[in-house]
């Protein structure tokens, strides 16, 4: 591969290795190895027919889904910043609140779905709760460090200048964390799409990624399950190359973005 | 040990009136360890209006935390500063001083005009103000043509260059300088240092600019406060009567090497004393 | 400085006060105030779940132990195949170029979401949770880890290069012990996604583990039993990041553990 440029490398490798993969999938590579039937693991060919089959349904089910990851991640993030902008306003304090969002974090997705089946009547509602606790941690963590961690001298210089707090919070703090805020909501739009498919299987949903999932495996349609799991994907894909590219523009001067 | 030697300068003769006056400051503070720290001890020192001076000395003799206090970035434990009668904190409120510190401190995300922009936009300047303020700062820095670039498209010494654009921009009285050109190699220093006499022989400001480079210190000033460390205390205040302008020159002169020379001498002391310690 | 210390343990016993008493008072209100008939489920009281912790403890105690142990073992297990494969890549430019952008999409997949189709897959219980614990924990170890080999700054493979370091030398006296931190982010990310990932499996259809008694708590209307069992499971994951952090504390005693932005990659 000597006069091969090395950006198309780059390119190369992954996909040849992907096509490989998907190559001994197909020809049954998988099911002699692990000795699987045909009906259990589906052949990559049959997923995308049977997806094709069923667009519809599928891209009806994936907007339930993602419309709920979304609202919820907002509401989440909304969430999580407010308490980190607090925290930074009253250290001393502040710190407690951002633990305590660290601890909702680590109740498992898997008991906070039936508990939000209580809080909310809907199926949307109760997937909305489960986003929002998920996300709040993530976006407090990450906008909290953005909005605190800045260069030395940086306090030193506004104080020179005599300017109140919150002249400092808007001109300095604020535009300082907005890297930190992408990332945390780069990470917080793929726990949105899991935490989301995961209350679907525990919802009263009847659409939606998940139910789709938990439906079809029910039914031994295991081509369709494959099916979601492939849309569910490409759509959590998609959606972080959409905050990816907002990101770009947004801090068009920020190291990473050069 | 006091070096009385007559001044003689090019430049006006000064207001008898002391511009800053620093009498009989004290800092003392806890450090991370719990034990005290005297990082000034009764240090007393006038500036007058339009002097170039100094604070030099090894780490630990206090000129920075005597540079903070002037600024009312810190309070000292004793003592007090007055600058033309008023107190620190009055001068930090009405923004009659401009501070570079050692980094340049610019926002990333933010032009080099919105940056040297960002103080007369805290203090509510009318923006076709602001922009000839800007442009005309950028201009004396000699960084007119970078207006619209970001700061990391501009090297170390540029991007000081426009942090002291941004002091001067809100016409402050007089500038404080906290060793702004340690971070940066001795070339390009030399070089600010020549820009920096330049800017000052334009403006007239007062300039107390602290450092740890003995050369620098008498290549710039009028003056040169010599602090020494444990406890931080005024142990020389030297006058350096050389001409001005100064150039490339003046570092070649034998009155330049005796100046510096007599310095570093004084130091000795100092390191020996620290060596039995 | 001791004092700081002091004062922020101080703070976090207060909030934590804070969150005990603002519980009670919305289970209070819930209950006696607005009179909402499920308020049992929505919101207990607090001292009426401890109290049913405390009724049943044995067997939510070893419930909790077969799912975290299975997890623990999948967590292990996806580990150090996750280091490896970091190790694998940092060595050889053609391994990370095929693995890199993998790495990357498959920490958008819902893993979770998987854990339906490798159980009708796999079919054992036991086998499903370290597969799925595994999975979730390889790619956060892996990216960790080779984000921690990449940062190495290049005076100090350069040094190692003057001694003449052989390429095992050079890892094990550099790379390794470099990237530890960052390591450890990873598997602060991972250990309480293992945890859920293994909960979820108890719910597909296990005969034991902390799951099943959520989901019976769920259907079968014991519903004292229910945030008995949501509790533990969260004192679970808790448990597991703690335990993380506790042994990073140990093993690396020379710095502040890196800031753990919570959930993917480090910035």
């Amino acid at each position: 591969m000597g006069k091969v440029p090395d950006r198309l490398k780059k390119f190369l490798w992954p996909a040849v290795f992907g096509l490989g993969f998907l190559l001994a999938w197909q020809l049954g590579g998988f099911h002699a190895l692990l000795g699987f039937k045909p009906f259990q693991l589906p052949v990559p060919t049959e997923i995308v027919r049977t997806l094709a089959e069923n667009m519809p349904k599928a891209l009806g089910d994936c907007f339930v889904t993602v419309s709920g990851a979304i609202a919820g991640m907002l509401i989440g993030s909304s969430i999580g910043f407010a308490v980190a902008a607090l925290a930074t306003a009253f250290p001393a304090w502040g710190y407690g609140g951002l633990i305590v969002l660290s601890a909702f974090n680590a109740v498992p997705i898997v008991a906070l779905s039936p508990i939000m089946n209580r809080w909310f009547p809907t199926g949307m509602g109760q997937k909305i709760g489960v986003v929002t606790v998920v996300t709040m941690a993530a976006m407090a963590i990450n906008a909290y460090r953005g909005l605190s961690d800045l260069k030395p001298f940086s306090l030193d210089l506004m104080r020179s200048y005599a300017a109140r707090k919150r002249t400092v919070f808007f001109s300095l703090r604020l535009p300082n964390c907005l890297p930190s805020v992408f990332t945390a909501l780069k990470i917080n739009i793929t726990s949105a799409m899991i935490a989301a498919i995961v209350s679907e299987y525990f919802a009263s949903s009847t659409s939606g990624l998940g139910f789709g999932i938990k439906d079809n495996l029910r039914k031994a349609e295991m081509a369709m399950g494959w099916a979601y799991i492939t849309i569910a994907s490409v759509a959590g894909i998609a959606l972080f190359l959409v905050i990816a590219a907002i990101e770009r523009r947004a801090i068009r001067w920020h190291p990473s973005q050069r | 040990m006091l070096i009385n030697t007559p001044m003689f300068t090019a430049t006006p003769v000064f207001d008898t009136a002391p511009e800053i006056e620093v009498k009989n400051v004290s800092m003392v503070y806890e450090n991370s360890v719990g034990k005290e720290v005297d990082a000034l001890t009764d240090v007393s020192i006038d500036i007058k209006k339009g002097e170039f001076v100094s604070l030099l000395g090894p780490s630990g003799c206090g000129k920075t935390t005597l540079l903070r206090i002037i600024a009312d970035l810190l309070e000292p434990t004793s003592g007090s500063v007055r600058i033309a009668g008023r107190t620190p904190r009055e001068a930090r409120l009405k923004q009659k001083y401009g501070i570079v510190f050692q980094s340049p401190v610019l926002y990333d995300w933010r032009t080099i005009r919105n940056n040297v922009r960002l103080p007369l936009e805290m203090m509510k300047v009318a923006k076709e103000e602001q922009e000839k303020r800007v442009d005309k700062q950028l201009d004396l820095v000699g960084l007119g043509k970078f207006a619209g670039n970001y700061p990391y498209q501009l090297s170390g010494g540029m991007q000081q260059r426009v942090g002291i654009a941004r002091a001067l921009a809100i016409k402050p009285e007089f500038l404080l300088m906290d060793e702004p050109f340690s971070a940066l190699d001795e070339f390009t220093r030399e070089k600010l240092n020549e820009d920096l006499l330049r800017i000052w022989a334009k403006t007239g400001k007062t300039v107390v600019f602290v450092t740890h480079n003995i050369s620098e210190a008498v290549f710039l000033s009028d003056r040169v406060f010599v602090l020494s460390p444990h406890p931080g205390r005024l142990s020389a205040i030297i006058d350096i009567d050389l001409p001005r302008p100064r150039s490339q020159e003046t570092r070649e002169s034998p009155e330049f090497f005796s100046l510096v020379s007599g310095i570093r001498k004084s130091f000795e002391g100092v390191y020996a004393r620290r060596g039995k310690e | 400085m001791p004092v700081a210390e002091r004062s922020r343990r101080l703070v976090v016993l207060v909030w934590l006060v804070a969150v005990i008493a603002a519980w009670e008072l919305g289970a209070f209100l819930l209950a006696d105030v607005f009179h909402d008939a499920m308020a049992a489920s929505k919101l207990p009281f607090l001292h009426d779940i401890a109290a049913t912790i405390a009724k049943n403890w044995p067997s939510l105690l070893e419930a909790a132990g077969v799912t975290f142990s299975k997890a623990a073992i999948g967590f292990g297990l996806g580990a150090l195949f996750g280091y490896l494969l970091a190790v694998l890549m940092s060595v050889s430019r053609i391994a990370e170029s095929i693995a890199f952008p993998y790495l990357i999409v498959s920490q958008m997949i819902p893993v979770l979401g998987l854990a339906p189709i490798i159980f009708t897959l796999v079919r054992d219980m036991n086998a499903s949770r370290i597969v799925i614990a595994a999975y979730i924990t390889f790619f956060p170890v892996a990216a960790s880890t080779l984000s921690g080999f990449k940062s190495v700054d290049e005076e100090k493979r350069q040094l190692m290069r003057s001694y003449a370091a052989t390429m095992p030398v050079l890892y094990l006296k550099l790379l390794v012990p470099f990237s530890v931190p960052y390591l450890f982010a990873g598997l602060k990310i991972a250990a309480p996604l293992s945890v859920t990932a293994s909960i979820l499996v108890d719910m597909l259809g296990s005969k034991n583990g902390i799951g099943v008694k959520l989901l019976y708590a769920l259907y079968g209307g014991a519903k004292d039993i229910f945030w008995a069992s949501v509790l533990t499971s969260a004192a679970m994951g808790v448990f597991s990041y703690l335990f993380i952090a506790q042994a990073e504390k140990v093993l690396v005693p020379w710095r502040k553990s890196l800031p753990s932005s919570a959930g993917g990659q480090s910035a």
